[in-house]
């Protein structure tokens, strides 16, 4: 039936068909709504850059503090392990001039003893 | 429906609504009956369209995709409107129709107001092969439905619109 030429009928509603004007001003109306949507959408992105921008600057700062926190600590124990080494080290000086202190003071318990022994004789 | 490609082709916002305004407002008010929501759909669709604007491959897959898009969002008014239980095409004469003058005849009149009695389906078809002069393969395309269907629904609301045009037409001839 639609593929054979329109009858009389089917003329009438072909007629009754035909495209009506839009509304006078959608054309208008659609221009506004655009600009407004493409002025929206260019505040967003840069919304979203600024953002961006902000968490890249939060996020630089946290490794730069995380590295210095990290510096800092190495030095400390830099520090803590250099004093340990002093402390050693005195401690073994200190035993060392003890020793060398009781030789002394055993040399002159002998020295002693034998000038007493000599002269009893 | 494959639309052939143009490759040298850039769409242009202005000039697709200057060429497609009156169709793409004329099919939504012939799917809903209802002049502020046909504008409001035909604003949308535009909207939608400029969102797509790169996708469009050539002036006639621009019109394709109007006419679809067109029909898609008719079709989801309509439904939104059975849910809130409105009844559409009630009195549309009187509160969002045409005036008179604005008609091609009275009696184009009368067969517009029969059409928009038909069910949803038939009356797309109807509207896309009437107003748009489509082929049943083209509808097919564009309703996104088998071309055995829509040419049913051809026949169907063809002899459905014929019923009822003989039976109020003849009334409205007697009355005239």
């Amino acid at each position: 039936m639609v593929h054979e030429p329109f009858d009389e009928f089917e003329i009438e509603l072909k007629q009754a068909l035909e495209r009506r004007p839009a509304p006078p001003g959608l054309k208008r109306r659609l221009l506004v709504q655009r600009a407004a949507r493409t002025r929206q959408r260019e505040a967003r992105s840069s919304f979203v850059l600024w953002q961006r921008l902000a968490a890249s600057v939060v996020l630089v700062a946290a490794l730069a503090g995380g590295l210095g926190w990290r510096r800092h600590e190495e030095e400390q124990r830099k520090g803590e392990q250099a004093r340990q080494q002093v402390l050693t080290a005195l401690r073994i000086t200190s035993h060392a001039l003890d020793h060398a202190q009781a030789q002394l003071a055993a040399h002159d318990r002998d020295s002693e003893n034998a000038r007493n022994s000599g002269s009893q004789n | 429906m494959a639309q052939a490609a143009q490759p040298d082709w850039q769409p242009d916002f202005e000039e697709l609504v200057d060429q497609h305004q009156s169709m793409v407002f004329s099919l939504a008010l012939r799917m809903t009956g209802d002049r502020g929501l046909a504008e409001e759909i035909a604003q949308d669709v535009f909207l939608e369209m400029d969102r797509h604007l790169a996708k469009l491959e050539s002036p006639d897959h621009a019109c394709f995709w109007l006419r679809r898009v067109t029909m898609s969002r008719s079709a989801d008014a309509l439904r939104r409107r059975k849910v809130r239980g409105m009844d559409l095409w009630v009195e549309i004469d009187e509160r969002h129709g045409m005036r008179l003058e604005e008609r091609s005849s009275p009696l184009g009149a009368r067969l517009e107001s029969l059409l928009a009695t038909l069910p949803e389906p038939q009356r797309a078809a109807l509207v896309l092969r009437y107003q748009e002069d489509l082929t049943p393969e083209e509808i097919a395309a564009t309703l996104d439905a088998p071309v055995a269907t829509v040419k049913s629904q051809l026949q169907r609301g063809l002899k459905l619109l014929r019923a009822k045009a003989a039976t109020h037409l003849k009334e409205y001839v007697r009355g005239a």
